[in-house]
């Protein structure tokens, strides 16, 4: 286990030198640079020069490169081109914004759409399978922004149930904190809780009619222990691994997400961020996600090794 | 990294009786009416790409007195912002959808699949080269990419096609080696090798067949999430240029007069959710035919 | 979702058309809501939060680098400035005792300052602050007031609360320039403690000081001890919060989270009118938004003009048959809801500056077509019209095109990002581009740099000397007559050339919550909150 972690360890490394690389020629081959876009209205030739001149840009890239890369081994990230405040004060304010909306979001996937994909796969061709997977499937037909325009429509402008958008900090009052992070979590999780519902179904029904599963029925174990105890664990691993799938969407979800609902998370931050060509953000951000992809994937496969043993083989030498 | 989606492979495709096993996969799914309903539907969105335009008339057509006019005889959807009617926008927004949907994925199918294939079976050093691009791909945000590439090349269908396939890649690579992974442990490929067949021959005729079905159901899953994915982009004005009608376009303009013409956010929004439908019930029919574990 | 309005937001300024508008149906709403808004006096009561939903993210509060329209806004509530501007856009003093003195035939300003002033870090105001502050302003590498301040060559403290500014020129728009952010006094302590830095920790005279800035999402003020008039001020706290989406600040308004919302869309602005919970400011107006032809910018607006081959930019009367196929009033009536100002002026309507008696030409399809006719190009006619991709952009984009198709032209529209857009603009790499200018109060700052040989914003690439001549003639003046009639000839001039085919004005509309009163609104488009509060 030690060598594999060491292994993981090393991959990592270099996915995420290469990240760094791509993302920094990436943004600049972006049309445009701070310097247009902080100069605005004025944009006279000695402004821009200088604000260049300011964020390191005249420089040649491979210098602006080794630049970036030797401050950011010192933990420094730079500071915004666009309101000059430090890159890691900007992350430290966001990434919690979005990890409580994803975290709410998966936990609405998770009890939405391992519930019901374990339903539908337990009573097959029955009428609540007909109901679950109808439900799934419309889950994944409609697309997500008209989902959160008509909750905010319904929810906090017809019935004014909830507040439409704003975002309150857990620490601060968690009671509106969770009250104006319902509708963001349940819209931003029901795409994936009809990923995970459809998954899950598809793994039970494999896992249902597997030999070991076939047997313990045969053993005159009864329908419900059957499903929730083998079948369901084994499925499990099927749910993990869309889990660690799915993260990048739900990233792509939350920036959204984050729009429709004015949440100030890392989602909305990223855009922002390219729109102002704002590169040491985009720079951070992009890092920030490669190294959370990483991690959430070595949790995944721990998780996946913790719940079906035999993988593990497989994990290690192919990791 | 993880092993996608490790079902284990059923037996080696059946050379013998290959019609008498089409018609009955065929006679099985269309026993079942979800599948059968599925199949329609995709059928009538293929016809309505195909034919819509021509049938339903010019979408561009603007009349600026009779803008926002709710459905009546002349305009049976009602007309937009500009006075275009739309019914033709919907006719002509399904060819958009079509073409995002399915160039994507054959895309995604074309690059991502050999990928796979050659991953999972040489493993090793190639299988680690690969495994990082790939990982490098996936940790990307894909609206970052998306948002990216429109700001270099211009808003445009190709250059959605283009993002939309590229961020499905990892996907289809991951599936294809995780399938070539648990196959070539089978006693038949094992016994190939041992005959001395050729790597291709393997490939082909051994690894790739049992690798279709999960590949099968992924595609039944990236079409309909492309018209998604398609509608998304075009809503954030990332996709098709005016005054070309994308059904995601149409949701844009009708989001600024959700007071003054609800109707205007009717139709686009459920001509998406049932061609998304249509895909992904056509997907489990046909999933519930190819998997024989499935069907029992 | 609304990536595609952000981006547009994004905008650094407003110079692309960015404004959240749209368009919709009821004309009857535009008759009640011209001009600017009367001032709601209800008395107001002590304390309480105000929070306003602004629809950009500002770039850093530093006045002397700041370039964004709602950092403006930010600082009318915390960094007063030396003139401010009237409900009548007329200048009054603000910090300054008095408007300048002018003499050595207008090459001197003398500036008399309030005495008492404290800035919201408790120092004091004073002639020496006015010194540290503009030289700053003209000399930071990063300034953006340099360009702004342009004939100021030297600042002297003549005495505690007396200034002279020595000019290189007569400079007319001085007072005008020192009431935007050249005039915004900063502290020359927190200066010297944060360097570079200020626009993080900003301190200046105002209503309210600064206390703190959440990136991309709220920036928070309190009340100060230290106003001069701080018993006008009723609020305890202001909270800017950054709303980008013009749909979710009338939800929002709607549903109460925030009290006053900035530039609604003009498709919601019927229906929020009709809301009895709820009140409608007009305002702005100064602002333009045209189409400019690249005439003859080839390789960027700092560099010198050459020859481009479009039919556009070779055909003087292609260019004015495009304008002539072009109707503003039902662009305004289809894209705009009939709420802005059709007009072919860079400057604003009832601006002193303006010729009364020109007039915009109609729309004639006859004569447009007889001048395609004439210049003998075959047609359609390509043009490719670039535009910041958002659906209000776009919009106006396709009602274009379908007019200038009538005349016999094929335009391409090509929506852009931002940022892509606005350096396609400065590059030259354009045929035509949908964009506009936030305006000022000084009709030097509408056209000068904007229409004028070498201007880093004249993306036309226009370079006449009746206009050039003109523009710097009416600067050296302060004689309203004069410049009228120098100003009128040059927009005369600019109706030939068709470098800016100029569509309409702006307005924007601030929705309030109806017990919300002392706002003041007026055709700068900047909300003013120091007598803002509940109303008892």
């Amino acid at each position: 286990m030690g060598w594999y972690l060491l292994r993981r360890l090393g991959a990592a490394v270099i996915v995420v030198l290469i990240a760094s690389v791509v993302v920094f020629l990436g943004v600049r081959a972006l049309p445009g640079d701070p310097a247009v876009v902080l100069a605005g209205e004025n944009p006279t030739p000695q402004v821009i020069a200088s604000i260049r001149e300011q964020y390191g840009l005249d420089k040649p890239l491979p210098v602006q490169y080794f630049d970036y890369l030797k401050h950011l081994v010192t933990g420094d990230l730079g500071q915004s081109t666009q309101d000059k405040l430090p890159v890691s004060q900007i992350l430290a304010n966001r990434i919690p914004v979005t990890l409580e909306l994803a975290v709410l979001a998966m936990l609405v996937a998770i009890v939405v759409g391992v519930l019901f994909g374990t339903i539908a796969a337990a009573r097959r061709g029955k009428f609540s399978d007909y109901t679950a997977t109808g439900f799934g499937l419309l889950g994944l037909s409609v697309p997500h922004f008209w989902l959160g325009l008509l909750a905010i429509l319904l929810f906090a402008v017809k019935l004014r149930w909830l507040p439409a958008s704003g975002y309150v900090p857990f620490s601060e009052n968690p009671a509106q904190n969770l009250e104006r992070m319902i509708l963001p979590a349940v819209v931003l999780g029901t795409g994936f809780a009809a990923v995970l519902m459809r998954q899950t179904r598809s793994a039970m029904l494999g896992a249902l009619s597997a030999d070991y599963v076939r047997t313990a029925r045969s053993k005159g174990l009864s329908g419900p222990r059957v499903v929730g105890v083998h079948a369901l664990r084994n499925s499990l691993t099927t749910v993990v691994t869309v889990l660690g799938l799915q993260l990048g969407g739900l990233i792509s979800g939350a920036v959204v997400t984050e729009q429709i609902f004015v949440i100030p998370g890392f989602g909305k931050l990223t855009v922002d961020a390219v729109l102002t060509r704002n590169y040491p953000v985009i720079e951070a951000v992009v890092l920030v996600t490669v190294v959370g992809y990483i991690v959430v994937n070595l949790l995944v496969d721990v998780a996946y090794a913790a719940l079906n043993p035999r993988i593990r083989l497989a994990g290690a030498t192919n990791g | 990294m993880a092993d996608v989606l490790t079902t284990p492979a059923p037996a080696a495709v059946a050379v013998a009786g290959r019609s008498d096993r089409w018609r009955r996969m065929w006679r099985r799914f269309y026993r079942k009416p979800m599948s059968l309903t599925g199949l329609i539907l995709v059928v009538l969105f293929l016809l309505l790409a195909l034919l819509g335009p021509a049938l339903f008339g010019d979408p561009t057509a603007v009349h600026f007195d009779d803008v926002l006019g709710a459905p009546s005889g002349a305009h049976l959807l009602g007309t937009d912002d500009l006075g275009r009617d739309q019914l033709a926008r919907i006719a002509s927004g399904a060819r958009v959808s079509l073409e995002a949907g399915v160039l994507s994925t054959a895309l995604a199918m074309v690059v991502g699949i050999p990928i796979g294939l050659v991953a999972g079976f040489y493993r090793r050093y190639l299988d680690s080269v690969v495994m990082r691009a790939v990982d490098v791909v996936l940790s990307f945000p894909f609206l970052v990419f998306a948002v990216g590439l429109a700001a270099i090349l211009g808003p445009s269908l190709r250059n959605v096609v283009f993002a939309l396939g590229v961020s499905q890649i990892p996907a289809i690579v991951r599936i294809t080696r995780g399938e070539v992974l648990s196959v070539r442990e089978q006693d038949f490929v094992a016994g190939a090798i041992a005959d001395g067949a050729n790597d291709a021959t393997i490939l082909f005729r051994y690894v790739l067949p049992n690798a279709a079905n999960a590949l099968i159901v992924q595609a039944t899953v990236a079409i309909p999430a492309a018209i998604i994915g398609e509608a998304t982009l075009s809503f954030l004005g990332l996709g098709v240029q005016p005054p070309t009608p994308s059904w995601g376009v149409m949701l844009t303009t009708a989001q600024q007069f959700l007071s003054q013409a609800p109707w205007l956010a009717v139709w686009p929004g459920v001509m998406i959710a049932v061609t998304t439908l249509g895909f992904n019930l056509l997907g489990d029919g046909l999933r519930d035919v190819i998997d024989p574990r499935s069907a029992r | 979702m609304r990536t595609r309005r952000l981006m547009a937001a994004l905008a650094v300024v407003p110079l692309l058309l960015t404004a959240a508008a749209c368009s919709g149906t009821e004309t009857s709403v535009g008759k009640q809501l011209t001009g600017t808004a009367p001032f709601d006096a209800r008395p107001v009561r002590d304390g309480g939060t105000l929070t306003v939903a602004l629809s950009q993210d500002p770039d850093a509060l530093d006045p002397t680098t700041a370039n964004t329209f709602v950092a403006r806004e930010v600082f009318a509530s915390m960094c007063e400035k030396l003139y401010d501007v009237d409900e009548n856009l007329k200048i009054v003093p603000q910090l300054a005792a008095a408007l300048p003195k002018l003499s050595d035939h207008d090459r001197t300003a003398t500036i008399a300052l309030r005495q008492g002033l404290k800035f919201n870090d408790g120092t004091t105001m004073d002639a020496q602050a006015v010194r540290t502050t503009l030289m700053r302003d003209l000399t930071l590498p990063t300034s953006s007031r340099k360009s702004e301040l342009g004939a100021v060559t030297s600042v002297e403290v003549v005495d505690d609360h007396t200034v002279r500014l020595h000019l290189s020129r007569p400079f007319a728009p001085l007072a005008a320039q020192l009431a935007d952010r050249a005039g915004m006094i900063m502290s020359p302590a927190a200066l010297r403690k944060y360097g570079k830095n200020f626009g993080a920790h900003p301190q200046c005279v105002g209503p309210f000081s600064f206390v703190s800035r959440t990136s991309g999402s709220q920036i928070v003020l309190k009340k100060s001890p230290y106003y001069y008039d701080k018993a006008k001020v009723k609020l305890d706290e202001l909270v800017y919060k950054i709303v980008t989406d013009a749909n979710v600040r009338s939800a929002n308004l709607q549903s109460g989270d925030i009290q006053v919302a900035e530039r609604l869309a003009t498709s919601d602005v019927g229906t929020l009118s009709a809301d009895k919970s709820l009140k409608i400011l007009p305002g702005g107006g100064i602002s333009y938004q045209g189409i400019t032809i690249n005439t003859s910018n080839v390789h960027g607006t700092d560099k010198k003009p050459g020859t481009v081959h479009t039919p556009l930019a070779q055909h003087p009367e292609l260019r004015e048959a495009f304008a002539l196929s072009l109707d503003r009033d039902v662009i305004n009536r289809v894209v705009f809801n009939g709420l802005y100002d059709p007009d072919c002026s860079p400057l604003p309507k009832g601006s002193p500056y303006r010729d009364p008696k020109a007039t915009c030409p109609k729309r004639d399809l006859a004569k447009a077509r007889q001048l395609v006719e004439r210049s003998g190009v075959k047609t359609p006619i390509p043009v490719t019209l670039s535009l910041t991709a958002d659906p209000v952009s776009e919009r106006l984009g396709q009602v274009i095109q379908a007019m200038a198709k009538e005349a016999g032209f094929a335009v391409k529209v090509v929506p852009g990002e931002f940022v892509t857009t606005l350096n396609q603009a400065r590059e030259g790499k354009f045929d035509t581009i949908q964009v506009g200018w936030s305006g000022r109060v000084d009709p030097d700052g509408d056209i000068n740099d904007l229409a004028t040989s070498g201007g880093s914003n004249n993306y036309s690439g226009m370079h006449d000397p009746v206009i050039d001549n003109g523009v710097h003639a009416a600067a050296a003046t302060t004689d309203i007559a004069q410049r009228r009639a120098l100003y009128s000839k040059v927009i005369a001039r600019e109706h030939e050339l068709n470098g800016i085919i100029y569509l309409y004005h702006e307005r924007y509309f601030l929705g309030t919550a109806a017990n919300v009163a002392g706002i003041r609104y007026y055709s700068d488009g900047i909300p003013r909150f120091e007598t803002a509060g509940f109303a008892k």
